[in-house]
């Protein structure tokens, strides 16, 4: 059975993987050595792909015998979802993890020098971790199980929520993001264990870490993306207990990729540094083990039973434990170069630390709060958008506020700020007549959303002239900080705009009726039945006029797939760059009326149009020329 | 046409019969997506009342409309929700004795954060 | 100092994993049960057989709220059992959940009749104020006054579990 042969080349990875990390621990610095345990690991991690490569070829030819297959895929599915569906729940997802982990690992062992000091112990911290995690898989989650001597002639259908090219994507995407963290862990662990303190860990993890964090910002903005066309009630972002387990590692990574410029440039800040790669990998884990645990209540998380949560957290918790175990004890030989100034750069990155800090900590606990309250009181709390808005809003001002005088400060040295300079006092006065207009023109009365418009408006004036004055002058300006922070404040304006802009309205209409809602004519044409391969659907069609006679016409849908019974709804949006027009059609009421979901969602793209230039701006880092 | 459109946006009273939730005015309206999106579906694992059509989700959300316009403040009806349905249909976690950590937590971090930050600059 | 700041460093983490072990290890209260005390709510509706009105004098001393409706298959299922407790002399009050006059009597007539009195919410207003979310659902009530709730079938296994614990510490009579 092919199945086996498949199940047989993972079992043999992690028995290379374990040599790879037996070896690395046993002789430093010698070449012969090193160069085994390089070759070791790429056959390990070939055997390991060819295994993956033998499932999704199974999965894709309908082999229903595998039970995952079977539980999770369906000869009617198109090809690219068969493929996904590999991903769609634990085991597969699991295996997809690993998959990645290990191609990091084998990335970074082609990439770097076998003369690279760390490089031994941190391919061997990897593989480590590996044979953890497959041990987990091949133990209680394994996806090789086989339904035999009868295998079903077809699958179960996949849930048609996840038939969907965002979310085939998104997954894969976070994975990558999450797991590419593994780099830098290793790196720092291994530093600590080789325990020199003039190695330069930080130089060696630097470019990894930028690549692992635009794809975990992409990831998460795929997440948000998919979630507001296709759940149907146009939000973007729930603080979702899931949700927020991905927030934290990218909160944490953007703190780490600042802390490592300034080791990096610097050689300061070289234990915050240690300590951010440690607790990025760390959050990713948690992330993965909230997630499979069956601890938190989540339309998000995977069926799970508490077993394989113990069995998980305490697999996890080893590697955390010994971690911080390592950092504690190797504490005081990690030498960091004189004092910060103050003032200085570094000291600006310093404290931006201590925000991203606090604000990881915040949504810990606001994800934790709820399982202790339950615990001590015997009572269910919840803790949602009013608590995290309430903290993430005055914090993040106040970091904006932090940024926007740092960029005059210099590395290295103490500088009195020019609090007066010119780029300073022009771009503070046009975010205050940009905030004093919009809250004159849109009527705000929010002061959170006032503050918010005010530093967002700052950082998006200062940086344009900070760009525009680099480009006339001549003058240097980092490219990627400007377009990060840049976007940076465009995401706080986009989200505080749509905010306070978007409305909506559930209203009843008839066939050949017309509404009106704010600037829109609303004409409901026509609604019929449609046929599909493993759907029908009732589709509704509306004719929607704005004041400036642009009409276009939106059909939201409701659908029932056949398989499960299950019924959807599909939205139907139109887009422009100023504002998204939403429509979903809800029951039909007894005097044959029907219920239409309209709203108006103000600068919603532009959330994510920031997100990708955020991103963007690492790419640009990626492929820049090599800075000393 | 546009003329005809214009008059009628003007002239459309704010309340008018297809309105599923009706409201006098529309900052009764707005206070009613923006409790919606803070109360929790009873019936859904996790979500919004805003987010479900679920039947029992329905009725609630009519109950706080009809709250609404006997000029019922958000306390008061987030109050009713919390004694019909469990403290956990709010999203906001109530600040109350037992919720003190919960706000104060970040306050405090932050506080220690900087203190230990300027402790150490002295040294 | 240095000692003490890196023990306590390392004693975080410690604690964090320890406590997800002890979350992780804790049994829950039995899903679906919910033991909140109210009373309840301020109603008039009129009985099923369209005979009278019923509202809070009606319901006096301890009984049983069985919500229930001719649209509700599982409600089928419990009826067997409800009559089971209903020959043993157990007060139940049904309450008709969104559901057409006609339909529910029919639904009555056909299966029979366990409960002592049944309420006719058809818009499920009194269901609603008191937490209810769908059917079946059966409350526990004490001098007016509800002290368990469970949503779902009731049956030997859920009365043992849920209901009979509270019937004895509080000296619940429903007979």
């Amino acid at each position: 059975m092919i199945i086996e042969i498949s199940h047989f080349l993972t079992i043999v990875a992690t028995g290379l993987f374990f040599l790879v990390g037996c070896f690395a621990f046993i002789r430093s610095g010698d070449i012969f050595i090193s160069k085994l345990i390089s070759r070791t690991y790429s056959h390990g991690f070939l055997f390991l792909f060819s295994s993956f490569l033998i499932y999704v070829w199974l999965a894709v030819t309908d082999n229903f015998s595998v039970a995952y297959i079977a539980n999770h895929s369906n000869t009617a599915l198109p090809t690219f979802y068969k493929i996904s569906s590999i991903w769609s729940a634990h085991e597969g997802s699991m295996f997809l993890w690993i998959i990645f982990l290990a191609a990091w690992g084998y990335l970074f062992n082609t990439k770097v020098d076998n003369k690279e000091v760390l490089k031994s112990k941190s391919i061997g911290i990897i593989s480590f971790i590996l044979v953890g995690f497959l041990s987990f898989l091949l133990l209680t989650s394994n996806p090789f199980e086989t339904i035999l001597p009868f295998a079903p002639s077809n699958g179960a259908d996949i849930n048609p929520v996840l038939q969907d090219p965002a979310l085939a994507i998104h997954p894969p995407t976070l994975y990558l993001g999450y797991v590419g963290f593994v780099i830098p862990f290793a790196c720092a662990i291994a530093f600590l264990i080789q325990g020199n303190s003039d190695i330069k860990w930080e130089e060696l993890a630097r470019k990894w870490s930028v690549v692992a964090w635009i794809f975990l910002t992409i990831g998460i903005t795929l997440g948000s993306w998919w979630a507001y066309y296709e759940l149907g009630w146009g939000g973007y972002w729930f603080w979702d207990p899931v949700e927020n387990v991905a927030l934290m590692p990218w909160l944490a990574a953007t703190a780490f990729l600042h802390s490592l410029s300034v080791s990096i440039k610097s050689s300061n800040l070289r234990i915050w540094t240690i300590l951010l790669s440690i607790s990025v990998f760390s959050l990713s884990l948690f992330g993965t083990f909230i997630v499979r645990s069956g601890i938190i209540d989540s339309v998000h998380s995977f069926a799970n039973d508490p077993e394989r949560g113990l069995y998980l957290l305490g697999f996890i918790g080893t590697i955390i434990i010994f971690s911080m175990f390592l950092f504690v004890l190797r504490f005081p030989i990690i030498k960091s170069v004189g004092n910060i100034k103050s003032f200085s750069k570094e000291s600006f990155i310093s404290i931006n630390n201590i925000f991203f800090g606090s604000l990881v900590f915040s949504v810990m606990l606001g994800v934790t709060y709820p399982l202790i309250y339950e615990y001590l009181y015997d009572q269910k709390i919840s803790v949602g958008a009013p608590f995290y808005n309430a903290i993430f809003i005055p914090i993040v001002v106040i970091a904006c506020l932090f940024l926007f005088f740092s960029i005059d400060s210099k590395w290295q040295r103490t500088i009195k700020l020019p609090f007066f300079g010119g780029a300073t006092i022009l771009s503070s006065l046009l975010a205050t007549a940009a905030t004093f207009l919009s809250t004159y023109l849109i009527v705000i009365k929010s002061v959170s959303i006032i503050v918010s418009l005010f530093a967002g408006f700052l950082l998006i004036f200062r940086y344009l002239i900070e760009i525009s004055i680099s480009l006339l002058k001549k003058k240097y300006l980092n490219p990627f900080s400007a377009v990060a922070h840049f976007s940076l404040g465009l995401l706080i304006i986009s989200i505080a705009f749509n905010s306070i802009l978007s409305t909506e309205r559930a209203i009843n209409i008839k066939i050949n009726e017309s509404e009106i809602y704010k600037d829109l004519n609303i004409y409901f044409q026509d609604i019929r039945v449609v046929n599909n391969s493993n759907h029908d659907a009732i589709k509704a069609s509306f004719i929607i006029e704005d004041m400036n006679s642009n009409s276009y016409v939106l059909s939201p849908e409701k659908r029932k797939y056949f398989t499960r019974g299950q019924i959807t709804t599909e939205t139907a949006i139109h887009v422009t760059l100023l504002r998204d027009i939403y429509l979903t059609i809800g029951d039909q009421l007894d005097d044959g009326s029907w219920i239409v979901n309209i709203q108006i969602n103000y600068l919603i793209r532009w959330i994510w149009i920031s997100a990708i230039l955020m991103s963007f701006a690492g790419l640009m880092l990626i492929f820049s020329k090599k800075r000393s | 046409m546009k003329y005809i459109l214009s008059i009628s946006v003007l002239l459309s009273c704010f309340a008018f019969s297809a309105m599923i939730y009706e409201f006098d005015n529309e900052a009764d309206e707005i206070r009613f997506n923006d409790l919606i999106k803070e109360i929790r579906c009873p019936k859904c694992t996790s979500g919004s009342l805003s987010s479900s059509n679920a039947p029992v989700s329905e009725d609630l959300k009519k109950r706080i409309a009809e709250m609404i316009n006997q000029g019922k403040s958000n306390a008061e009806i987030k109050e009713y929700v919390a004694k019909t349905f469990g403290k956990e249909s709010l999203y906001d976690p109530q600040f109350q004795q037992d919720t003190f950590l919960l706000w104060f937590g970040p306050v405090i971090f932050i506080f220690v954060a900087f203190l230990l930050f300027f402790l150490r600059r002295k040294t | 100092m240095n000692l003490m700041l890196r023990f306590l460093v390392l004693a975080f983490p410690i604690a964090f994993i320890g406590m997800f072990y002890v979350l992780l290890s804790t049994e829950d209260t039995y899903p679906g049960a919910d033991y909140k005390v109210f009373e309840i709510p301020e109603f008039s509706l009129p009985a099923l057989d369209n005979s009278s009105y019923i509202d809070n004098s009606s319901l006096e001393g301890d009984f049983i709220i069985n919500v229930w409706a001719s649209w509700c298959i599982t409600c089928r299922v419990e009826h067997p059992y409800l009559s089971k407790l209903s020959r043993e002399g157990i007060k139940i009050i049904g309450l008709n959940y969104k559901d057409e006059r006609n339909d529910a009597a029919n639904w009555i007539n056909k299966f029979g009749d366990p409960y002592d009195l049944i309420i006719h919410d058809i818009k499920g207003s009194l269901a609603l104020d008191m937490g209810v979310t769908g059917a079946p659902e059966t409350f526990l009530v004490k001098n007016g006054i509800v002290v368990a709730h469970y949503q779902g079938e009731v049956n030997q296994l859920i009365w043992n579990k849920v209901f009979q614990p509270i019937i004895d510490s509080k000296k619940i009579n429903l007979k």
